[in-house]
């Protein structure tokens, strides 16, 4: 058991090094977002475990399914939550306990809520106030400008569509210009139109030199943001790199399967037979073997099982975790 | 020719028999009263429900003690009348009235869950009585508990009502005299707490009716000699006079207010806030 | 490229934000109502004319329905919501990832809260008091207890808003079984009570004994609860510093 309040522990495994896949971080430049074995458990249930990467300037997209822990990890990078093992770095400093460096980041949460009894002028102005910005009024504007929102509408927030609203938080996220932008689930509640804009507005912040980390649970949105990705999965670190290059390696990742069956060796001979596998090996009454198409395997196992009169105990991969992190890859989902 | 089709993907469809609306507001009333009462619910929201309970049954069991260790010497001065308890627990009353009836009906309208309601077989009668009866049920455990325990416990101590006849005859007064005080409470904080969709908020509107116009009448009738029958519109000691009432004796505030004029601001008291209750549903339109 | 925000200007931010906020139609009105009651009597103390001590009775009034349940009451609605409200629906996080200080946070939002009940508390009162008729000495002994009352409570408030969900229902235990019940039952405990406090400076400045409640003297019932302010309000600020932000 790791005392949480003495100096963090050592990061276990090594970060995940992301900054040479951005085209716009040089590799001498310092990282500008690290975790280091960054652990978050909530009572029984583990929503972050053992996640380390370093990311420099340019949009990194987070891809994970609903509860995958990416809200966790986004709040534990701004301080809101401490992490139960591990650290993170924002600038080389912890927003935790650091001041300054809070007003070096602009978060878009990924709630709902924002001060309803404003309008959006008043909202985005008061984000830059706060953040102890000079010509807040102008910056505002500037900010509002830049979603397409109008700076005179004298509507509340509190009565705006979830597109609009979720524009303003950006607004407010970028009012002062920080250097590491946090969007949570930006592009949820937009209309098409509206998403392609926002991710223009993205590459066009990634190329003054920031930091944007953004949130997705679909993977067409993420192909579209760029092709730095982190997958987390279960609130593990699933995989990490070049969207393109993830996509192909998943592609051609062969998987391990195991049957059980009351004819294993007329079953893997008929397998072997009609290439529906490779490297199968019978043991009592397993077969196992890997296979670089489950899709076809799945169809194929079936009906070829009937045609042999052999009995399927049950079919199962055995890399569980790895094929549905693939699955949501390549079929988003 | 057809160029679209709707496949069967096996969706399994709900084939049991549907239990309509009265097993609608069975559901309703006891999930509503699990809910107030924290069963199934994380321990904090447990804390609340139990502080009140210990606060109500508090005088009962401390009279049933002091009749266990010092038996007949309790008779007479010392002993109160079973009609007496449900004064002495006023103030846990109080406080969970002030809880139950925003329990009850506001979260609902906080989390959206009223529509979701509203498109089963529940109208929005039929979804308050069910909520109404919630908040009965479980405001009679705490109201009607304390006297029924030192009922039950005097009997056995052998200092109960003499006979049969009689003691069914005392039952029966406190469970109408709690029921009295259950409904009248009731239905003023359900009023009250229908203003608002805050539970907070909720909370602090019950409050104010029942303490500030009780703090009032008190003030009115003490400080400035303000006549005696003002008590009719303070609906929260008002309905506690109900029960000496049953017991033929009347208690020191009411004097001089006729059983009949208690009885009527009583009935008052539920038509206002049941009508305040329908109305502020009523404005809630089609949702 | 954002600076620091001084803790005087974070401040005067968060006032002005959360006064805002607060300040709801429902809820003024709601407290108003409740305001009017207490002119009501005062009106009928100045009109009878069968009282025997009208000032015994006017001090005695306002100890009931001023300090008992308007100031509590007002006090309990806005501090609790004041930095609470923000806590439960997920906007604490705007006052939160800045680059402020903690302290002047939580110290913005208890003037907030303090700038909305102090109207609705000490004019509500005063006229009451000045209604009544039964001298000055009631007026400037409401509105110092008044103004005690309203800046402790607040304090209070605001710390109970960021340490509990539901804090206002707590709030309404505190008040109504703390104050009003366990504190009736010895002196200790009534000195953990914060309505002790007002109610001594009331019966003090109008030389009238009031029963229950052991009373201390002036000077203690106006340091004590600022005490007690300065201590809600720093364990509030160290509590915003350690909690977890949604």
């Amino acid at each position: 058991m790791t005392d949480v309040s003495s100096p963090p522990p050592p990061p276990t495994g090594a970060p995940v090094d992301l900054g040479h896949l951005t085209q716009a971080y040089s590799a001498s430049g310092p990282p500008m977002v690290e975790a280091f074995g960054v652990t978050k458990a909530f009572g029984d249930v583990i929503a972050v475990s053992d996640v380390s990467f370093r990311i420099g300037s340019g949009i990194t997209a987070i891809l994970g399914p609903n509860g995958a822990g990416k809200s966790t990890l986004f709040r534990i990078l701004c301080g809101l939550t401490p992490p139960s093992k591990g650290r993170v770095e924002v600038l080389g400093r912890d927003a935790r306990r650091d001041r300054d460096v809070r007003g070096r980041i602009g978060l878009a949460p990924q709630q709902d809520a924002m001060f309803d009894r404003l309008s959006a002028f008043e909202f985005v102005e008061y984000a830059a106030l706060t953040n102890g910005v000079d010509s807040a009024e102008t910056r505002a504007r500037a900010a509002l400008d830049y979603v397409e929102i109008s700076a005179d509408d004298p509507k509340r927030v509190g009565a705006f569509s979830k597109g609009m609203r979720q524009r303003v938080k950006l607004a407010a996220a970028l009012v002062h210009d920080p250097e590491i932008l946090v969007l949570d689930e930006p592009l949820t509640g937009l209309d098409p139109v509206q998403r392609s804009r926002m991710i223009e507005l993205f590459n066009d912040l990634a190329g003054q030199d920031k930091c944007l980390l953004v949130s997705s649970h679909v993977l067409d949105e993420v192909a579209r943001l760029g092709s730095n990705v982190l997958v987390i999965a279960q609130g593990r670190l699933a995989a990490a790199g070049d969207y393109h290059a993830l996509r192909d390696m998943m592609d051609d990742r062969p998987h391990r399967i195991r049957i059980e069956t009351d004819q294993p060796r007329r079953l893997a001979a008929a397998i072997i037979e009609r290439d529906l596998a490779k490297g199968v090996s019978v043991e009592n009454e397993e077969i196992t073997l890997d296979t670089t198409d489950v899709d076809r395997f799945g169809r194929a196992i079936a009906p070829l099982a009937v045609e042999l009169t052999a009995h399927l105990g049950s079919v199962a991969p055995l890399d569980d975790d790895l094929e549905s992190v693939f699955r949501y890859l390549v079929e988003g989902r | 020719m057809t160029s679209a089709e709707i496949f069967d993907r096996g969706y399994r469809r709900f084939e049991g028999t549907r239990g309509g609306r009265g097993s609608a507001m069975r559901s309703v009333v006891w999930y509503t009263t699990k809910s107030i009462l924290g069963l199934g619910r994380k321990a904090r929201h447990k804390v609340f429900p139990v502080i009140v309970a210990v606060i109500a049954f508090l005088p009962a069991i401390i009279f049933l003690g002091m009749a266990i260790l010092i038996g007949d010497l309790l008779e007479g001065e010392l002993r109160p009348e079973y009609w007496e308890l449900f004064g002495f627990s006023f103030m846990a009353f109080l406080v969970f009235t002030t809880m139950v009836a925003p329990e009850a009906i506001v979260r609902d309208r906080r989390d959206g869950m009223l529509p979701l309601y509203l498109s089963t077989p529940l109208t929005k009668v039929t979804y308050l009585i069910s909520k109404g009866t919630a908040v009965i049920a479980t405001m009679m455990i705490i109201v009607l508990g304390p006297s029924l325990l030192a009922l039950v416990g005097f009997t056995v101590q052998g200092m109960g009502p003499d006979g049969f006849g009689t003691w069914i005859e005392t039952l029966a007064k406190l469970v109408l005299a709690a029921f009295t005080i259950v409904v009248v409470l009731g239905a003023v904080a359900l009023g009250a707490a229908s203003l608002t969709d805050r539970r907070a908020f909720a909370s602090v509107a019950v409050v104010m009716v029942l303490l500030g116009l009780s703090f009032f009448v008190e003030v009115m009738v003490n400080g400035v000699d303000a006549p005696e029958t003002l008590r009719l519109i303070d609906p929260l000691n008002l309905p506690f006079e109900v029960a000496p009432r049953l017991f033929d004796a009347k208690s020191e505030p009411f004097v001089e207010v006729s059983t009949s004029l208690v009885l009527l601001g009583n009935l008052g008291w539920v038509v206002a806030g049941v009508g305040t209750l329908a109305a502020s549903y009523r404005r809630l339109g089609a949702v | 490229m954002s600076a620091s925000v001084s803790p005087l200007r974070a401040i005067g931010l968060v006032h002005g934000l959360l006064i805002r906020q607060l300040l709801t139609r429902g809820r003024i009105l709601a407290l108003l109502a409740l305001s009017v009651l207490l002119g009501v009597v005062s009106l009928s103390v100045r009109l009878s004319d069968t009282l025997e001590n009208p000032l015994r009775s006017s001090v005695e009034i306002f100890d009931v329905v001023g300090f008992t349940l308007v100031v509590p009451i007002v006090a309990l609605v806005f501090a609790g919501a004041a930095l609470g409200d923000s806590r439960e629906d997920g906007t604490l996080v705007y006052l939160w990832l800045r680059p402020m200080d903690r302290w002047p946070v939580v110290v913005g939002a208890w003037l907030a809260a303090v700038s909305v009940s102090l109207p609705l508390t000490v004019v509500p009162l005063g006229i009451s008091a000045m209604i009544a008729g039964v001298g000055e000495g009631l007026l400037m002994a409401t509105v110092l207890a008044a103004l005690v009352g309203v800046l402790v409570y607040s304090a209070v408030f605001v710390l109970l808003g960021l340490l509990l969900k539901n804090s206002i229902i707590w709030g309404i235990g505190y008040i109504l079984i703390w104050e009003g019940l366990i504190a009736q039952f010895g002196s200790a405990l009534g000195k953990a009570a914060l309505r002790g406090y007002t109610r001594s400076i009331l019966a003090n400045r109008m030389d009238i004994d009031l029963d229950g409640f052991s009373e201390v003297s002036t000077a203690s019932a106006v340091a004590i609860p600022i005490v007690v302010t300065i201590v809600a309000l720093f364990l509030a600020a160290a509590r915003l510093r350690t909690m977890e932000i949604d």
